[in-house]
């Protein structure tokens, strides 16, 4: 599949270096075309839509900032850390600028382990990008699946 | 033998009648990608007229005065090519100094320009059809200034067409061909209005 | 000579020619001579050679402004208030500024070019920032996701009040190919000039931190840019509450020896609340009860959000916001007036600034040091 000259655009600025050091794909060798392709399907199987997972990630982010920086315990499920750092990070396809935060959720029943941002939150449900493999924010769609079941 | 065409002339004909771009089709990849919105399609059209104007200008003297008494044609694609990234170069840093302003609006399309096939196209024209210097200087003017007109065109269609429903599959540049296609017949009017050969 | 050589060696003879041309026209045209850059009205002046960004210009003439980014225009940290005329903001620019700030001609400073006579404004305390040679002497685990590193400043001294950060350089490493710098309270007692203390916590998927976790190690040597920030203990007779989690306990660590070793504002009482989920995230017990004892008038009170029953937790339990609120009502004497410092995220400083204007004390007498 083709990919258009937005998703080429946005593709240079995810590599390392350009907006974050470490980048977006991680070691994803595949096209961004090809890797929002695969999650869209990967989503789909699952049965659940990007909008649904990202007011998901919203929620558990919201509940987090309860524990004002150290971790708490959401739904007696989720341990949930949100931190914030200084500055901002504009948005690969530059429609925005999010604050630079992570979000990290364990969740004590199946033991996946998930960081995301705002960034990322905003790449899921505008972009359908859950990121390139090997990615340490990498938003799986199996395990988003998992975790919301 | 150079044509027998008026320089004046010539800059109409290369804007409308054999419009690079919608008769020849050339400069195709940056027309697409650039002309989303009318502003930056401006500020490209301008630089390619005047990459094209000062170009086919060093390009003609170095075609009559080294390329064609040495004898080495075969080798005058690789030179133009040179001479098209060197002047784009010196271009660039001297519009950065010289008026900042420009350089804003202009200054970041340049190193663009250096690949698009459009300037090659018209400097090639050039040398196929026998123009002498100010015939070349008013072909790489008017040529540019046709490329100019026709994205400034499309950008303002584009613009357009963003605000309707055009049906998913030919959304971006599947209906983005279909206007140049459009747009390229309606060019097809002038032809024949004045021989460009 | 052969014919077949007249070709190839015309196109390189002309190459050669465009080339030789190309750079004595940069040589011409990109040289700005000498220029002048004043600050703050006529208080400083320096004289540059012009044609590189006023960041780096800058930081060769020894004076640091902030950026985390290093000057690539990423981070939005390296604003100046520029006062002549520099040309209009460039596309670069304008995501990281608010409407006030063009309005101000606040510039990148990595972003713009000293290319003529610049007058621009910066903070005065920039001018004692300085960058260090660091060498880490001792690194040391005092929670499983927080260390704590000292550095060792080599034959130079830093002059810092307690409260201030320096920005930590992080060289490429693995795929981050490009250096980055990063923010950290120093945790060091300020009369000890030749070595910094900092307490980093890792941040997941954070490249400063990782590094630091991963890569930094005994011997090696850094560099440390600062000290920079404005958060320190105000000279006042009124109860200083702190509240701080995680890493906010680095410039309280520092402010808390300073004011033990020098008997330093001898009316203030001074409360400081430390919040932790476990007791695994809670770290500097014992030297917090050694410095209970040594200052009669500091009161440490750690709490813990979700303790786990082998923790066996006999102090406070809940979210830090809470006791506060608590101790401010029931054990805190309001004879003397209050006031907040906060060391955190947004979210903790929103919440505590909350509570503590709940129990009047003054915004203006809160002061905080945002992790953002």
């Amino acid at each position: 599949m083709k990919n258009t000259q937005s998703e080429l655009d946005a593709y240079e600025r995810m590599k390392p270096g350009i907006i974050t050091a470490a980048g977006f794909l991680g070691d994803d060798v595949r096209s961004l075309r090809d890797i929002i392709e695969a999650d869209e399907e990967a989503m789909a199987q699952y049965g659940i839509t990007f909008e649904h997972a990202a007011d998901f990630l919203k929620f558990l982010k919201a509940a987090g900032q309860a524990g004002l920086g150290e971790p708490i315990t959401v739904q007696s499920r989720y341990v949930v850390t949100v931190g914030d750092a200084r500055g901002k990070l504009p948005c690969p396809w530059q429609d925005g600028l999010f604050h630079k935060n992570s979000v990290m959720v364990t969740d004590s029943k199946t033991d996946i382990s998930i960081i995301y941002s705002d960034l990322s939150i905003h790449m899921l449900s505008v972009h359908h990008f859950c990121q390139g493999q090997g990615s340490p924010f990498r938003l799986n769609p199996e395990h988003l699946a998992l975790l919301i079941k | 033998m150079a044509p027998l065409i008026n320089p004046i002339t010539l800059i109409f004909a290369s804007i409308f009648t054999s419009n690079i771009l919608l008769s020849n089709f050339l400069g195709m990849c940056s027309f697409i990608s650039i002309s989303k919105e009318w502003k930056s399609s401006l500020g490209l059209g301008l630089a390619v007229t005047f990459v094209l104007t000062i170009t086919s200008a060093i390009c003609w003297v170095v075609l009559y005065y080294i390329i064609i008494p040495l004898n080495i044609e075969y080798l005058s694609f690789i030179i133009f090519i040179i001479v098209i990234a060197a002047v784009v170069q010196i271009l660039e840093m001297l519009i950065d100094r010289l008026s900042p302003a420009l350089y804003l609006s202009l200054g970041i399309f340049l190193p663009l320009i250096t690949v698009n096939c459009a300037i090659l196209g018209a400097i090639l024209f050039m040398q196929i059809r026998n123009y002498n210097f100010l015939q070349s200087i008013a072909f790489g003017f008017g040529s540019g200034t046709g490329w100019w007109l026709a994205i400034v065109l499309l950008a303002a269609i584009r613009e357009r067409i963003e605000k309707n429903p055009v049906p998913a599959g030919l959304k971006g540049p599947g209906i983005t061909m279909i206007v140049i296609g459009f747009m390229a017949l309606a060019f097809m009017g002038f032809s024949g209005m004045i021989q460009v050969q | 000579m052969n014919s077949f050589l007249i070709g190839p060696a015309v196109s390189a003879a002309i190459t050669m020619v465009l080339a030789l041309l190309i750079t004595i026209i940069d040589k011409l045209v990109n040289n700005y001579g000498v220029v002048t850059i004043d600050i703050n009205n006529g208080k400083k002046k320096l004289e540059v050679k012009g044609g590189s960004p006023l960041l780096l210009t800058l930081a060769g003439q020894g004076i640091f402004v902030p950026s985390a980014c290093g000057g690539r225009g990423s981070c939005g940290a390296c604003k100046v208030k520029v006062i002549s005329d520099v040309g209009p903001h460039l596309p670069t620019e304008l995501p990281y500024l608010s409407p006030d700030e063009v309005k101000q001609n606040v510039r990148l400073s990595c972003q713009i070019k000293v290319k003529k006579n610049i007058d621009i404004e910066l903070p005065e305390v920039l001018f004692n920032v300085k960058k260090y040679k660091a060498r880490v002497v001792s690194m040391r685990n005092v929670t499983y996701d927080i260390k704590e590193v000292l550095f060792e400043l080599g034959n130079d001294v830093i002059q810092f009040a307690a409260g201030q950060y320096v920005q930590l350089v992080v060289p490429p490493y693995d795929k981050v190919k490009e250096s980055v710098q990063r923010a950290y309270s120093m945790s060091s007692i300020p009369s000890d000039t030749r070595h910094v203390e900092l307490l980093i916590r890792l941040v997941p998927g954070g490249i400063a931190t990782t590094w630091v976790h991963t890569k930094l190690a005994v011997g090696m040597t850094v560099e440390l840019i600062g000290p920079f920030g404005e958060f320190h203990v105000h000279d006042t007779p009124k109860t200083m509450i702190c509240v701080a989690g995680g890493s906010g306990m680095a410039p309280f660590k520092s402010m808390l020896y300073d004011i033990a070793e020098r008997n330093l504002y001898p009316d203030k009482e001074i409360w400081y609340f430390f919040g932790a989920r476990t007791k695994k995230d809670m770290f500097y017990l014992d030297e917090m009860d050694a410095l209970q004892k040594k200052l009669s008038r500091f009161h440490f009170v750690p709490a813990l959000s979700e303790p786990q029953p082998d923790d066996k937790w006999q102090g406070e339990t809940g979210i830090i916001t809470d006791v506060l609120d608590r101790y401010i009502k029931e054990h805190i004497g309001k004879d003397n007036g209050l006031e907040g410092y906060l060391c955190g995220s947004p979210g903790m400083i929103n919440a505590c600034i909350k509570v503590m204007t709940a129990h009047g004390i003054r915004e203006n007498e809160i002061y905080f040091d945002k992790f953002a």
